[in-house]
């Protein structure tokens, strides 16, 4: 017997020790929501302050850039921060793309401490975790060691954008300050998440605590809102984590860090992160804190009589009639705020010799008030829009996912019906959200001064949904394929496409790169009417991808 | 007779050896057959391919001589179907999810409903993600029992639920058994397969190893022997008797199985002092598990099935 074979190891199958899994599980779980804020957390600045030297090139186009910005901004208070110095870069790239990431940051610490909580729970993972020798404490803390690791990744990011917009633009700022005017970043994303841990110890289901969650920011929200607009609300709005975070400044010439608020932001998050310890360490796993008597309940034995449940679209739209509600009605609040100030916002415009070109070029130099429907709101109508559709897209990924489908096909329903079932009921709601928004702006805009006529409003409505069964066929090819990634992919192709029109002239890209941005494809129909290439090319895309997805849906696996 | 499944050379390839390879197999209309094997044998990708959820790699399938793949819309008008792991439904109530699915169908029997909802004791009153799995199942349950299909596929039924509810559910079986329908249920559990089925089919890593009548299996039944001594085993007399299998000895215990006659082991005993002595007949479980455990799989197999 040789000697090797006797000196074997007994243990050649002990499994390797990995460090911290917790932590390690909670950064996979953040993977996606990190790559997109990094991404956009460094383009939004970078773009900003690579943009704003094109735009306004000389002193005396920057004091009156200055000027409007200001005036449009101070319109618009009750739904972004005021500008800061916007006749410096510094200052118009905090105002147009740091208050925006502020939103961001705070979104995704709710959506993370929500996945955290419910969604693992939902999906048995935190089961798993606790069925092993792991306290409470530590899985809601290795989760939030997690986030912050992730959430500190990305505010780098930011601050490369920061630095790298500034450095194109020929300006110069301290790293302090770059790093000082990320940190309420951070601080927004934790205060949020703290929140969000809180609010998903008192909900029972993930949809529970993400919408209560949500409700509760946009109260927050609300309330800092209201202190841009009535100086008498500041003293309230210091319980409001966004308050917090927009008056930092560092950043704008002229602007400071505020370190009380930034600490504040920070002691928040750390008392309400202890709140949510306690409260998770109380509560029974899969229920709320708040526990609800048990009430006597009549047992019910026969199927629902509701006729939406009798035909497979109608059906469709009833599950998702909160949601349905929630698109619609956020959409004519949006177009009720941006189109009642297209006036005020147009007679500054006018005044621009800056944005002469840039009327021009939009169809609308006669009347500027014009631009801000045609460019302003319909460009946010097309993003909503978009978004409705990436949701949906979701949502059939989800079906496939955890089962749906599989049981819609185990019934005498054709496979390719059930891709028109999605088609319809896509093209349907898209149609309903572009609809409603327009007759609100169709009624507000006598207000405003201004006659377009019933025709040109009812095509820039109608092109809105191309736009969103564009977005959808992309999304239905995508799923036939690699469902689980379709919500991440589609996310990116909508963000780049946002943002290549504005890289387009920047880096003196052909004209024609335009055309991969389904928003630039939609156009301004409402004063240049139809742009029939991008009409063309989108209406292609629709009959390729939702074809393509037909085919590929008659001829692939589906079961989990 | 009319037959209701039949497969020719279905094969499902996933690589690796993984998969379904070469089913042929026959189930005649009005039959309970019960199909075995352990985790990962084939059952679910069998069951699927007959619901044309996933494609064959080569072979055919059919449902009442309609084909799988080519008109799958016909085949599950005549099939119930509940899949090994329940969909997702969310928010939606039982009532919901039925009138949704019996939507699909063309529309739900609220006498049909009522009466499967009460008999599984299931309440379609409550959210789905609020139901346990066992009322999941109840509810997988009720929609594929729901249209008095002519055929009812059922991958592992009986999951999750309680003993009272799985003699309901055998009762169910009993009933659709008598008004003409076919029932193909897989199954890991031998016990509900022998209380329920006619006849079984046996798969092991993705082939079928046996099909048979319950009764025609009871060949391969055994007794296993255990026996106290007072002094020392006679090990070498008990090992060359005829029929003796898997004998183990440990101090003065021994335990061994014997298959058919009991005589010749009796007489072995004698040859020592026996203290106590106790027999059993193994369930169908054990036997199986016995008869397949370590047999290796392959061309020689396929001659062995009795289809």
């Amino acid at each position: 017997m040789s000697t090797a074979t006797a000196s074997v190891p007994p243990t050649t199958l002990r499994l390797r020790r990995r460090r911290a899994p917790l932590v390690r599980f909670g950064l996979r779980s953040q993977r996606w929501w990190f790559a997109a804020i990094a991404f956009i957390g460094f383009v939004a600045p970078y773009s900003t302050g690579a943009t704003y030297l094109a735009a306004v090139p000389n002193a005396a186009a920057r004091a009156t850039f200055a000027q409007a910005t200001q005036t449009i901004g101070t319109a618009l208070a009750y739904l972004i921060p005021v500008p800061q110095r916007p006749d410096t870069v510094a200052g118009y790239m905090w105002w147009k793309g740091l208050t925006f990431l502020t939103l961001l940051f705070a979104a995704w610490g709710l959506a993370a401490a929500v996945s955290l909580v419910r969604a693992d729970e939902e999906r048995g993972v935190t089961e798993i975790w606790l069925a092993t020798p792991v306290a409470r404490v530590r899985a809601l803390l290795s989760g939030t060691g997690a986030f912050i690791a992730a959430v500190l990744g990305a505010a780098a990011f930011t601050a490369l954008g920061i630095g790298g917009g500034l450095e194109v633009a020929k300006v110069s700022a301290s790293a302090g300050a770059v790093i000082g005017q990320c940190l309420p970043l951070v601080g927004i994303a934790m205060a949020c998440f703290a929140i969000g841990l809180v609010v998903a110890q008192l909900a029972s289901t993930r949809r529970g605590a993400l919408g209560l969650g949500t409700v509760v920011l946009l109260a927050l929200y609300t309330v800092d809102a209201l202190a841009r607009v009535n100086a008498g609300m500041v003293g309230v709005a210091v319980i409001s984590p966004f308050h917090l975070a927009d008056i930092s400044t560092p950043l704008v010439p002229g602007g400071s860090l505020d370190g009380a608020a930034t600490v504040s932001l920070f002691a928040i998050a750390v008392v309400l992160v202890a709140l949510a310890v306690l409260g998770f360490a109380r509560r029974d796993l899969y229920a709320s804190l708040l526990r609800r008597r048990g009430r006597i309940v009549r047992i019910t034995v026969t199927p629902s009589g509701n006729p939406f449940f009798r035909e497979a679209i109608l059906s469709r739209l009833w599950q998702q009639r909160i949601g349905l509600v929630g698109w619609t009605a956020g959409t004519a609040i949006g177009a009720a705020l941006l189109v009642s100030i297209a006036h005020s916002t147009g007679g500054v415009l006018k005044g621009m010799g800056g944005i002469s070109r840039l009327l021009t070029a939009s169809g609308t130099a006669g009347d500027p008030s014009l631009y801000v429907v045609s460019s302003i709101w319909f460009g946010i109508a097309a993003l909503v829009l978009a978004a409705y559709a990436i949701a949906q897209v979701t949502r059939w990924a989800s079906d496939d996912v955890e089962g749906r489908l599989e049981m819609e096909i185990a019934q005498p329903v054709a496979r390719w019906r059930v891709v028109l079932q999605r088609i319809v009921s896509l093209t349907l709601v898209s149609a309903l959200i572009a609809a409603v928004g327009s007759l609100v702006t169709g009624a507000i805009l006598p207000s405003q001064g201004l006659d377009i006529g019933t025709g040109p409003l009812v095509l820039s409505t109608a092109l809105l949904v191309p736009l969103a069964l564009s977005y959808g066929a992309l999304g239905a090819l995508i799923i036939s394929r690699v469902p689980r990634i379709a919500m991440g992919l589609l996310s990116f192709i909508a963000v780049l496409g946002f943002y290549l029109p504005l890289f387009v002239p920047l880096f003196r890209w052909p004209d024609w790169v335009q055309d991969f941005s389904f928003f630039h494809l939609y156009g301004t129909p409402l004063v240049t009417g139809v742009f029939w290439t991008g009409l063309w090319i989108m209406l292609g895309i629709i009959v390729v991808g939702f074809g393509g997805a037909t085919l590929a849906m008659s001829r692939r696996e589906v079961g989990r | 007779m009319d037959v209701a499944i039949r497969t020719e050379g279905l094969t499902k390839d996933y690589g690796g050896g993984a998969g379904l390879f070469d089913l042929d197999l026959q189930v005649e209309s009005g039959e309970v057959f019960g199909y075995l094997g352990p985790n990962g044998a084939g059952k679910t990708t069998t069951i699927r391919l007959l619901m044309d959820m996933i494609r064959p790699t080569r072979g055919r399938a059919e449902v009442f001589a309609i084909d799988c793949q080519a008109h799958p819309v016909q085949v599950k008008r005549e099939v119930g179907y509940v899949p090994g792991e329940m969909p997702q439904w969310g928010a939606l109530r039982g009532r919901e999810v039925v009138a949704y699915v019996g939507g699909l169908r063309g529309g739900a029997d609220a006498g049909a409903v009522s009466s499967l909802a009460t008999r599984l004791d299931l309440d379609l009153g409550r959210r789905f993600r609020e139901y346990s799995s066992g009322n999941k199942r109840k509810l997988g349950l009720v929609l594929a029992f729901m249209h008095r299909p002519r055929l009812l596929v059922l991958d592992e039924p009986t999951n999750g639920l309680d003993p009272l509810i799985q003699q309901e559910f055998f009762r169910m079986i009993e009933e659709v058994r008598e008004r003409g329908a076919t029932v193909f249920l897989s199954s890991h559990v031998l016990s509900e397969v022998e209380r329920i089925c006619q006849r079984v089919g046996i798969l092991r890593r993705g082939h079928l190893v046996q099909v048979a009548r319950l009764d025609e299996l009871h060949h391969l039944r055994y007794h296993r022997l255990e026996v106290d001594f007072a002094g020392e085993v006679p090990l070498e007399a008990i090992r060359a008797c005829p029929g003796i299998d898997h004998v183990a000895s440990e101090d003065h215990h021994l335990v061994c199985d014997v298959h058919g006659s009991v005589a010749p082991l009796l007489e072995a005993l004698g040859r020592g002092q026996v203290l106590n002595l106790v027999t059993h007949e193994p369930s169908l479980e054990e036997v199986f598990l016995a008869q397949f455990r370590d047999e290796p799989v392959g061309t020689g197999d396929a001659a062995e099935v009795k289809a």
